[in-house]
């Protein structure tokens, strides 16, 4: 009894360190008011040179060719779901090793690392904070696309599409801890991330199907946890299948959000006692 | 708490605590090619921390003092756990600072950094909010906690504002009573009153003093002020390049030299050689040291005689000082300070680098 009450007040302080986390970042990024036409205004600029490069090519808003590799001749919402999805890429790779370098920066990393709360809550916070943040840019893009491009969205099958962003975030939260330990070490984290920001965007499907990448690039594609997210939700979304269908790739994205967790976690310990060893931690 | 063989109990106890920095060395773009033709290891290497034996008493107001550089940050960042040290132990209140981190990190609140390590973007309320929530605190009792606070700090009227629009004194409150959240039995304070101005200062000293004689808090104190550890600290400890040099009570530090008189003159201008020249004129000085000051804002410079007839020195020194064509601001024969004694035991002041 008394260890069942001992656990529930530890999880309550524990969610209540993720909570705060939340709420100090999403007041922090409120406190700049541009962020708000940021998100209100970019997401129609990302895809709409795309949709009408695409429209001067086949003279429309759909291709018999577009169809035969994906199954579906619509190509807008193709689009609109690779931007959707790549802006997660972006946002945790960029900002978890940002906002710590930022902490760094401010002096704030210090108090933070000397707190008893267990780190993993406070980078859960950041995770989720950042996460927050695409999927208000994420519900813009999608609000667009089906008030100017026409595109519907069937709510049944939001519940699985919900499944599978949570199963690529997780991913992305491994490859973000992996960026937040190099920016402990090198204090910026930015080039690694833009790099692995751009190779996300070439070797996966977000512009274009898989299936136009040459079979070599197909495999080294097959390795990244996007590959995966956005082959299952198309499928979910535009061909209307479930997930029985693509259960092989829910397996393997399941794998590579666990190996990801592992190395980001053993990395960012490994990184934190190195730089408390040398010093480096408080360097800024 | 540790208890020494002699049954003494201390709060904070360090036996031969040693931490080393790398030095860099910016080698240019292929830097890396060149990085194994340094033959000298030992001269890569900066000893921030050597060996340093401290045994600090519950309750006890304890000074660490020394010039920038001389290892007082360092010692503080091992005690809280934020740095590894390389040789030696450290233990806060009863806890290895190596092994029981969380016990350490519950066990201490600080001071370091001052106001920079605060979310100027958010309110006062926020900032203690969110710090009370990393020391694991419920949210009922950190809403508490962070209202008695906020009046304690008489900040309750402008708690919603961002810390951004505080001044510099305000913010330095916030970071005292982000350190005072959990109620910690320790506090580490790194120069909790640098840049901050006479009645700010005067009102954190206050409450430093408060802190230790009514809430029987175990305070370690960093400063170079000398003044500040005189009037707050019950003992004392100099720290140079690393090493203590002395630790007792700020009296009986000062009686080291009391029985020496002590002339200080304060010029203008002086030539590079003035302190070389006056140490010529006066072989029977144990300690002729020249203080730079800051003209252009009003802080002359200080020359420092100490031991010897100062009767006789006041004679030679202004002789000396007509014969170099300095100005001279003010003469005094007079009581020594601490400083007076960091200077007698390592030949340098508490204001310039260490290291």
């Amino acid at each position: 009894m008394m260890k069942s009450s001992y656990q529930q007040s530890l999880l309550r302080s524990n969610l209540f360190v993720v909570w705060n986390e939340i709420v100090k970042n999403i007041k922090t990024l409120l406190a700049y008011p541009t962020i708000i036409v940021f998100w209100a205004i970019f997401p129609i600029f990302w895809f709409i040179p795309f949709i009408l490069q695409g429209q001067a090519f086949v003279g429309g808003l759909e291709s018999a060719n577009f169809a035969q590799i994906t199954g579906s001749g619509e190509y807008v919402p193709f689009i609109v779901i690779g931007a959707i999805l790549n802006s997660y890429v972006n946002t945790l790779l960029y900002g978890m090793g940002e906002n710590l370098r930022k902490e760094a920066y401010q002096g704030t990393l210090d108090y933070v690392l000397a707190a008893p709360c267990n780190k993993a809550y406070v980078l859960i916070g950041k995770a989720i904070s950042e996460s927050l943040s695409s999927t208000i840019f994420a519900i813009s893009q999608l609000t667009i696309s089906v008030l100017l491009f026409g595109m519907s969205i069937t709510l049944g099958v939001m519940v699985p599409v919900f499944f599978i962003v949570i199963l690529l975030i997780l991913g992305l939260y491994g490859m973000a801890l992996i960026m937040a330990a190099f920016s402990l070490m090198y204090k910026q984290s930015y080039d690694l991330s833009e790099s692995i920001g751009y190779i996300f965007y070439i070797f996966a499907p977000v512009r274009y199907p898989i299936e136009s990448l040459p079979t070599w690039a197909q495999i080294f594609g097959k390795l990244i946890p996007l590959t995966y997210a956005l082959i299952i939700v198309r499928s979910l979304m535009l061909l209307g299948t479930d997930l029985s269908t693509v259960y092989f790739e829910v397996v393997a994205l399941l794998i590579i959000d666990i190996a990801l967790l592992i190395a980001g976690f053993y990395l960012f310990s490994w990184m934190e006692e190195k730089t408390k060893k040398s010093g480096i931690i408080s360097h800024y | 708490m540790v208890i020494d063989k002699e049954g003494e109990v201390f709060s904070i106890q360090t036996i031969d605590l040693t931490k080393r920095f790398a030095k860099k060395r910016h080698r240019g773009f292929f830097g890396f090619l060149r990085r194994n033709q340094s033959n000298n290891k030992h001269n890569d290497v900066t000893v921030a921390l050597d060996k340093v034996n401290l045994n600090i008493r519950p309750g006890e107001l304890f000074g660490l003092l020394g010039p920038n550089g001389s290892g007082k940050t360092t010692m503080i960042k091992c005690l809280s756990t934020i740095l590894i040290p390389d040789e030696g132990r450290a233990i806060v209140n009863g806890f290895d600072v190596q092994k029981e981190t969380a016990m350490v990190r519950a066990s201490l609140g600080m001071v370091v950094g001052g106001e920079r390590t605060l979310y100027w973007k958010l309110t006062a309320r926020d900032n203690l909010t969110y710090f009370a929530s990393l020391y694991k605190m419920q949210r009922g009792h950190a809403k508490k906690r962070v209202e008695e606070l906020l009046e304690t700090m008489q900040l309750s009227d402008r708690a919603d504002e961002r810390l951004e629009d505080y001044s510099t004194g305000m913010r330095q409150k916030v970071a005292i009573a982000r350190a005072l959240l959990h109620d910690p039995p320790i506090l580490l304070l790194d120069e909790p009153t640098l840049g901050l101005d006479p009645n700010f200062s005067r009102q954190i000293r206050s409450q430093i003093r408060e802190l230790s004689e009514k809430h029987g808090k175990t305070v370690l104190l960093t400063t170079h002020y000398m003044d500040e550890a005189d009037q707050l600290c019950d003992r004392v400890a100099f720290i140079n390049n690393g090493k203590i040099v002395a630790v007792d009570t700020p009296n009986r530090l000062k009686a080291m030299v009391k029985e020496r008189e002590l002339v200080e003159v304060a010029v203008y201008r002086p030539p590079a050689d003035i302190e070389r020249h006056i140490r010529s004129l006066l072989p029977e000085a144990e300690v002729v040291k020249l203080i730079p000051g800051d003209e252009d804002e009003g802080n002359p410079s200080r020359i420092k005689i100490i031991g010897g007839n100062a009767e006789e020195h006041v004679e030679k020194v202004i002789d000396a000082l007509r014969q170099k064509n300095v100005r001279i601001g003010s003469l005094n024969v007079g009581v020594p300070t601490l400083e007076d004694v960091f200077i007698k035991l390592t030949g340098a002041k508490l204001t310039e680098g260490g290291m």
